[in-house]
């Protein structure tokens, strides 16, 4: 080990005057096996990597740990990790004067050269402000006048990033792999020739897959709709996602920062495919993830081994969107169990599609350790499966369930969104009925467990219509209109053997409104944050009553963003971002919806998305 | 093959005087597996690597010399266990030695602690002479009265405060009661305290092995 290490005597002798006296400290220290630390005098360029939640929630973000370990890999660059503090933390830095530090170094992260914000939900945009803030810095962008540091904010909810213009100096659409890096040199080649943050900022403009929100001008129409977004100095008009081309080969880290305390995720994950073949036409990620790209299954045995050696986790999943379509799946948990059965190691695999679960997969991942098993139908019907895409039968979940309870398991969980385009009250009993059949399969059984009771929990969440799906059309349904489903639902239900669980109305209207936000909207999630919003997505600290009051000041109404059904030829806030997937197509598939017709998967045919006609053919791998 | 028991002594410091006991045992099973040492699991459905801490450490405070068992499956060198952990462990926590078991941890009868804080000397040096030093102790029961008098030895009170106090499975102490008591009775708030717990002893005040 080099005598060199950077050591924060000072900061830390700050902090142990007061961490012994909050909860949970060990989140607060760093020092975890796997952190990196290095010489500072070596260092060119300081990247604090943020993620705006806590770091129970930040730590299990399989994100962050690529790129912090991408990052680390250049000797010259250091990358290191901030998260939210919970408030008695923050009270006591405020009290201290102690501003956001980071967890390696423990140096303020003011100093650094670029604070990059992972935006994964709209919940956390206030998060953000009170980071900034807490870290000392101005939290609008026009205010930070040094080259450094850079505010920059990457991850699903950039797709629309206009409500957070005003905070941020940019914005990385699409994979962050490879822009992060060339960010990264292009920094320091500015420290080096002394540049302004101007020059930065419109060199950075011209990477593909950097959007500098400056550099756009945006005018509306007289009815609140955006008519115009103008590029200057030279920006591109329109800023293309970054894609990486050769998946197999992407940087995937061998070891993680291993955290002293528990965790949401606690374990190895191994990312095995991006990209998604099914294009459910409510998911996001369905579409913003595209071209579907898989790593070869000896990569996937290859790094789990690696992974698991060097964390010592002895639990390890499998990430991705839909798991079972990797294509040879049963040859890659064939050669994964090997592996992981012989080192009494708990292999996990979320998001399994019911209608793939067969009979010998389902023993692979019962040989190890029973968890409990999730389903997700979204809509009780036939007829409105077929409108949002979501192609499994009854006879699917059926087969599923049965083989479940075959198997020994007693609790199903099921997934059900309301409010969903063209739904009925019809829909909203299948729900109901759906569950009820659960029940009825589980005593179809012969061999079950006497004495035993099924129990089936439906969760019920609001539709949010979202940018870059079919749905980006539709309005939300309003709160009278949700209550009235979940009110006809609870008549309808008798079965004691069904739960129901409810999401928040309020919550999912603020997320609508912020997900199809334009810039206008900024202004009021920094009112809404200077009124004490912060960890919104947290319930004990979730206050509508403030948001409702900031867009109320600044005169912009809720129902604008997220009740209104949008024009196809209507220019949408983002209408100057291109994700690969086409207009055309989501208008097309829109249309599909509201006939009720399905579209094929990735995998059956190409849905002529746009992905390829965009970059290129060979990248897409859903065929072939 | 009979197994191995094997006890480990280690310290605790800085940075990971936070994490917490629950935690620790997390952390200490992660770096064995690093360090892929031939050691025992529990049997049953779902096996665990075996460990078992001797004495706990209360969160914030720093240990010089803890002890943990864990149980080999074969005869492995004790200075390549050492060795290999300590590659595997986080920088604030180091393997010292890695032993035969010697004495039980119901053996363990002491511990001392060398304390810093912002307090007035001389009056703690007179409270630590009072008669009587009475306080709340919470235990499994709830919370009761105790006079910490008889169980306190004063080692030293200078820069830093040595004490020795009754440690183990009958009855432990924590230093910070000491302290609790003095503040209570004196009105001080006391800053900066930092506690290190310097060894573990035996009854007869031999050190624990």
């Amino acid at each position: 080990m080099s005598e060199n290490l950077y050591k924060n005597t000072e900061m830390m002798n700050r902090l142990d005057e007061f961490l012994p006296d909050i909860q949970k400290p060990a989140r607060y220290i760093g020092g975890e096996p796997g952190s990196v630390i290095k010489d500072k005098s070596a260092v060119d360029v300081r990247f604090a990597f943020c993620f705006p939640d806590t770091y129970e929630i930040g730590m299990s973000h399989l994100g962050m740990k690529i790129l912090y370990g991408l990052k680390n890999r250049v000797p010259n660059y250091w990358c290191e990790r901030v998260f939210m503090p919970l408030p008695d933390m923050e009270e006591e830095m405020r009290k201290r004067g102690i501003p956001l530090y980071a967890l390696e170094s423990l140096d303020p992260i003011k100093e650094f050269d670029f604070i990059g914000f992972t935006i994964q939900y709209e919940l956390c945009y206030t998060t953000i402000l009170e980071m900034l803030d807490l870290a000392g810095l101005p939290v609008l962008a026009k205010d930070r006048e040094a080259l450094t540091p850079i505010v920059m904010g990457g991850g699903p909810c950039v797709c629309n990033a206009e409500p957070l213009c005003d905070f941020f100096d940019l914005f990385v659409i699409g994979e962050g792999e490879e822009v992060n890096l060339e960010l990264m040199r292009l920094m320091e080649q500015c420290k080096k020739d002394n540049s302004p943050r101007s020059e930065f900022l419109r060199k950075a403009s011209q990477i593909e897959g950097v959007y500098v929100p400056s550099l756009y001008d945006v005018e509306y129409n007289a009815d609140g709709t955006v008519k115009s977004i103008t590029a200057k100095d030279g920006a591109p008009e329109s800023v293309k996602k970054r894609v990486i081309r050769d998946f197999d080969k992407v940087y995937a880290p061998e070891n993680f920062v291993v955290p002293f305390c528990d965790i949401v995720h606690n374990r190895a994950v191994v990312e095995v495919l991006r990209g998604c073949i099914r294009g459910c036409r409510f998911c996001q990620a369905g579409f913003i993830y595209r071209p579907f790209r898989e790593k070869k299954k000896e990569t996937v045995i290859a790094q789990t081994k690696a992974l698991c050696e060097n964390t010592g986790y002895d639990e390890v999943s499998l990430s991705s969107l839909s798991t079972s379509d990797f294509k040879d799946i049963e040859g890659l948990l064939s050669g994964l169990t090997e592996y992981t059965t012989e080192n009494g190691i708990n292999l996990s695999l979320p998001s399994l599609r019911v209608d793939r679960f067969s009979d010998e997969m389902f023993q692979k991942i019962t040989d190890v350790r029973k968890s409990g098993l999730t389903f997700a139908p979204e809509a009780g019907s036939q007829r409105l499966r077929d409108v949002i895409n979501k192609n499994i039968t009854e006879n699917d979940v059926m087969q599923s369930v049965k083989i479940a309870f075959e198997g020994g398991y007693t609790a199903v969980k099921l997934y059900f969104m309301m409010g969903l385009p063209t739904e009925t009250d019809r829909d909203i009993e299948g729900i109901y009925d759906l569950a009820k059949s659960v029940i009825e399969q589980f005593y179809a059984n012969p061999d079950r467990k006497k004495g035993k009771a099924p129990s089936v929990s439906v969760s019920l969440s609001t539709f949010i219509p979202k940018p870059f799906t079919p749905f980006e059309f539709e309005p939300q349904a309003g709160e009278e209109e949700i209550r009235a489903k979940q009110k006809h639902l609870m008549e309808y239900a008798a079965d004691r053997k069904i739960t129901i669980s409810r999401s928040k109305y309020d919550v999912s209207l603020l997320e609508a409104v912020l997900a199809r936000g334009d810039r206008r909207v900024g202004q009021a999630v920094y009112l809404a944050w200077k009124k004490g919003c912060k960890l919104d997505g947290w319930d004990e600290y979730f206050d509508f009553g403030k948001w409702r009051e900031a867009f109320s000041e600044c005169g912009l109404e809720m129902s604008f963003y997220a009740n209104r059904r949008r024009e196809y030829d209507e220019l949408p806030p983002w209408g100057h971002i291109n994700m690969l997937v086409s207009r055309e197509f989501l208008i097309n598939e829109n249309k599909k919806a509201h006939e009720g017709i399905p579209t094929k998967n990735c995998r059956e045919q190409c849905s002529n998305c746009g992905v390829s006609q965009n970059i290129g053919g060979e990248i897409c791998r859903a065929i072939g | 093959m009979p197994l191995v028991n094997t006890r480990l002594f280690f310290s605790k410091t800085g940075r990971a005087k936070y994490i917490s006991h629950l935690d620790l045992s997390g952390v200490m099973q992660r770096a064995i597996r690093r360090a892929k040492l031939p050691v025992w699991y529990t049997e049953g459905y779902n096996p665990r690597l075996y460990t078992n801490f001797m004495l706990p450490l209360s969160l914030g405070q720093e240990g010089l010399r803890e002890a943990l068992d864990i149980r080999l499956i074969e005869e492995f060198p004790h200075l390549e266990v050492t060795k290999r952990l300590n590659i595997a462990l986080p920088p604030d926590i180091r393997l010292l030695e890695t032993a035969v078991p010697v004495y039980k941890n119901t053996d363990i009868a002491f511990a001392e602690y060398e304390i810093t804080a912002d307090i007035d000397r001389e009056k703690f040096t007179k409270f630590l002479e009072s008669e009587k030093i009475i306080t709340e102790k919470k235990t499994k029961k709830g919370v009761s009265e105790i006079d910490l008098k008889p169980h306190l030895t004063v080692i030293s009170v200078g820069e830093k405060i040595a004490l020795r106090l009754p440690a183990g499975t009958d009855l432990n102490i924590n230093p910070r009661l000491v302290f609790d008591a003095y503040g209570a009775q004196s009105g001080e708030v006391i800053k900066n305290i930092r506690i290190v717990r310097t060894g573990i002893l035996c009854a007869d005040g031999g050190e624990f092995k």
